[in-house]
């Protein structure tokens, strides 16, 4: 077992482009379902509004990389308003069953035959991120950094953007969280009817975050689609919304830090769990007697039922998250 | 309440044992008969690529292998990792040194005289590192005609009706159960399809490992997915709503319930898709201009005899009258006298083994896989919500409406779309009538 490996890669997860993308699109998350109690399950969805904007931009109407935000911006607007407008006045499960069901519609179209023109089928779409790769100031080849962080030119480039993305993102919904408008945000969440009460249109608050979420999202899926360099329908199923869930509700709902400390804590813990039953299985299934304990063919599976297990113990035991304040979090649908 | 002297402590632990006991009752049912030991790949990765031959009978497209057809896997620079020939399965395994992009090319000249591929561009396939899911790939090469060619369209209409009614019956059966602990506990069940998967594997381990016919096998594996339901509610739900959490909260986890069956599911089952041994193979009656297989039209009575026996024990049975009144009103049926905490047991019990049997039928109909109730999650909603969530009649008529608009709708969108008119259904439906057909008004807002 080589646990020098390990740990590197494992502390490496921390800051790399996945915990990234999981802690843009938790905090897109956060501000929905953590502050104001929206249970969105199609984030996925939002994060492929974005990848798709800049993909669509470079490979079908030729324009420009960065026209790709405002296009993305408008797939935001449109896939918010098709989800809110039926399901923002009714019970909060209303929207979840909606959201879920639309990400995975929108995953449909976008890989479908039909639309192969447009959005390039299930190979997706490639070789759209030539004007970021020339903004990256550092050799593409080379090594940066130290041990364990050390990145190619490339990685470094986008860890350096998203982390950048991060940071700004906190302090935007911090500082939305602190505004009048934040304190509607929390009082929807705690008690809709004392908003309502009060003369505040709750339906066009809840809309503005879903929104507001959604186009934090968007820029996870950005981050996500120029690191690799592709946009593939199948890297925005279902699944993943539920793996940012797992992070945000590690992290702890409602608090700007808990999306990132989660994320990264997430990618710490699978990377760990990843790596380890890799190794452990590299030569050969791990038998005990007769009975076969694990094959190498496995280690996703095991790696995903630790993520549910993870999200059931923490939602039921420690709902408020690692570093969360149980008080935030009385969330409550009837 | 009763006991104020009971400490957190302890009552946390107690439904951790709850929690982990059912934890490890599942796994060690599941592990213990070793459903489909899943077939291990000598190298690390692989791809597996498939040359099927498609053609249409009937409206109804079906697949052949084709054998001795030459398959290449290349780096995106053009260098060859392998080549090999696919077998009588039509398949052909291609081990890749890591996980890393790859082109995958079908070589024309190999296939036999006469085949052609039904898109002549797709004759290569490019895949991303991203695309190993698990450590094997697959990529599925098909020749021969495609399309709705040598059928008139009244012929393709009442065969999609025929399709529709089946795909109908075992969504309606589905969803009841769904329905049902929604109007009882109010709680929308993420993990409802993961029941649906636990009937269609059970019965894989049963007719497949153990070799037990179906119509032997079947009531036990429904019996078990009614214990299933009630393991749910005995270990994680009932605990869960006696220590005060909310139900959006719970919904959440049933999320991660619905992810952690899953993947036990994928662990023990592997990810490809099999089929049941019993009626396997089967020859379509002609009924006038539709092909239906006597397996289809078997399970299609049966369906509609199990659903008209739901409806009546719920409309005429004193323990059903109690379901109804619990999923109308709690407080209510409590202050009457109806034992609800019993109710909630029944209804979990029925649900889980209606869920199961949809689960056998499903695998039936189509095929046996890890995630089939999970693809079927979304419809089921779609289901309920047209008929009123909460309504057990309700989720028998939008079910059954959902499952063949889904496939009636297969004559107008592209096949691989078919499902968007849900999605279209229920927006509309929660626009206009958010309700739905049965249900009440006062618990949608």
């Amino acid at each position: 077992m080589d646990w020098n490996q390990i740990i590197q890669n494992t502390i490496r997860a921390a800051v790399g482009v996945d915990a990234i993308y999981f802690a843009i699109a938790a905090i897109g998350l956060n501000v929905q379902f953590g502050y104001t109690g929206l249970v969105n399950f199609g984030q996925a969805a939002f994060m492929a509004c974005g990848s798709y904007g800049l993909g669509v931009t470079a490979q079908y109407f030729g324009i420009g990389l960065w026209w790709g935000i405002p296009l993305g911006i408008f797939f935001v607007i449109v896939l918010a308003l098709l989800v809110g407008v039926p399901t923002l006045r009714l019970r909060a499960d209303y929207l979840a069953i909606v959201t879920i069901a639309t990400a995975e519609i929108v995953r449909l179209f976008v890989r479908s035959v039909k639309f192969n023109k447009v959005f390039g089928g299930t190979d997706g779409i490639s070789n759209y991120s030539r004007e970021y790769r020339e903004l990256n100031p550092f050799e593409p080849g080379a090594t940066y950094g130290f041990a364990p962080f050390q990145f190619s030119g490339y990685s470094f480039f986008t860890i350096l953007v998203g982390w950048t993305l991060v940071a700004i993102f906190s302090l935007l919904v911090w500082q939305l969280m602190r505004s009048p408008w934040g304190r509607v945000i929390k009082g929807i969440r705690e008690d809709e009817d004392a908003v309502r009460s009060l003369g505040k249109n709750v339906y066009l608050y809840k809309m503005q975050s879903l929104i507001i979420g959604g186009i934090i999202g968007m820029f996870a899926g950005m981050v996500l689609a120029l690191d690799r360099g592709t946009v593939q329908p199948d890297n925005y199923s279902r699944d993943v919304t539920f793996y940012v869930l797992t992070a945000l509700v590690l992290g702890g709902l409602a608090k700007v830090s808990g999306s990132v400390v989660g994320s990264m804590l997430f990618w710490v813990i699978f990377v760990l769990s990843d790596n380890f039953l890799r190794e452990l299985t590299k030569s050969g299934p791990l038998r005990i007697g007769d009975f076969t304990v694990i094959q190498s063919t496995q280690v996703g599976a095991v790696n995903y039922m630790f993520v549910g297990i993870g999200l059931m113990l923490l939602m039921s035991f420690r709902p408020q998250g690692i570093f969360g304040n149980r008080k935030e979090m009385a969330l409550d649908g009837r | 309440m009763k006991k104020p002297n009971r400490s957190k402590f302890s009552r946390s632990s107690r439904f951790g044992l709850g929690f982990g006991s059912l934890f490890l009752i599942f796994f060690g049912l599941l592990s213990v008969s070793g459903v489909g030991a899943s077939d291990s790949a000598a190298s690390d990765y692989s791809i597996i690529a498939s040359v099927q031959n498609q053609t249409l009978v009937q409206g109804v497209t079906s697949r052949e292998p084709v054998a001795n057809a030459s398959v290449t896997v290349t780096t995106p620079g053009g260098e060859v990792i392998g080549t090999a020939t696919t077998d009588e399965q039509g398949l052909c395994t291609i081990a890749v040194p890591t996980r890393d992009d790859y082109l995958i090319t079908l070589d024309i000249e190999s296939l036999p005289d006469g085949l052609q591929l039904i898109d002549a561009n797709k004759f290569q396939v490019s895949i991303t590192k991203d695309l190993f899911t698990t450590n094997t790939k697959r990529v599925t090469f098909f020749t021969g005609q495609s399309g709705t060619a040598g059928a008139t369209e009244t012929e393709r209409i009442l065969q999609r009706l025929a399709d529709g009614i089946r795909l109908g019956l075992i969504i309606a059966m589905c969803s009841v159960g769904l329905s049902l602990v929604f109007g009882a506990t109010g709680l929308t069940n993420f993990a409802h399809g993961e029941m649906v998967t636990f009937g269609g594997l059970m019965a894989f381990f049963f007719n497949v490992n153990l070799e037990i016919p179906i119509l032997i096998s079947g009531p036990i594996v429904i019996f078990m997915g009614g214990l299933f339901g009630l393991l749910f509610n005995w270990g994680i739900f009932a605990r869960l709503t006696k220590r005060g959490i909310g139900l959006i909260s719970q919904l959440v986890v049933t999320v991660g319930l619905s992810i952690m069956l899953r993947n036990i599911y994928l662990f023990q089952f592997g990810g490809r898709t099999k089929q049941l041994a019993s009626f396997s193979k089967q020859t379509n009656l002609e009924i006038g201009p539709i092909g239906i297989t006597p397996r289809d039209l078997t399970t299609a009575i049966l369906g509609v005899i199990i659903l008209v026996s739901v409806a009546l024990f719920l409309q005429r049975s004193r323990l059903g009258k109690a379901i109804r009144a619990v999923s109308d009103n709690v407080q209510l049926a409590s202050a009457t006298g109806i034992d609800t905490r019993k109710v909630i047991r029944v209804v979990w019990f029925a649900g889980g083994a209606l869920a199961a049997t949809g689960g056998i039928f499903r695998g039936l109909d189509e095929q046996v896989s890890f995630s089939m109730g999970s693809d079927l999650l979304f419809l089921m909603f779609a289901g309920i919500t047209l008929g009123g969530l909460g309504s057990a009649f309700g989720a028998l008529i939008g079910g059954f409406s959902i499952g063949i608009l889904v496939e009636m709708s297969s004559l107008l969108v592209p096949s691989e779309l078919k499902v968007a008119p849900a999605l279209f259904i229920l927006i509309v439906v929660l626009i206009v009538r958010p309700q739905g057909i049965l249900g009440k008004s006062q618990r949608v807002g």
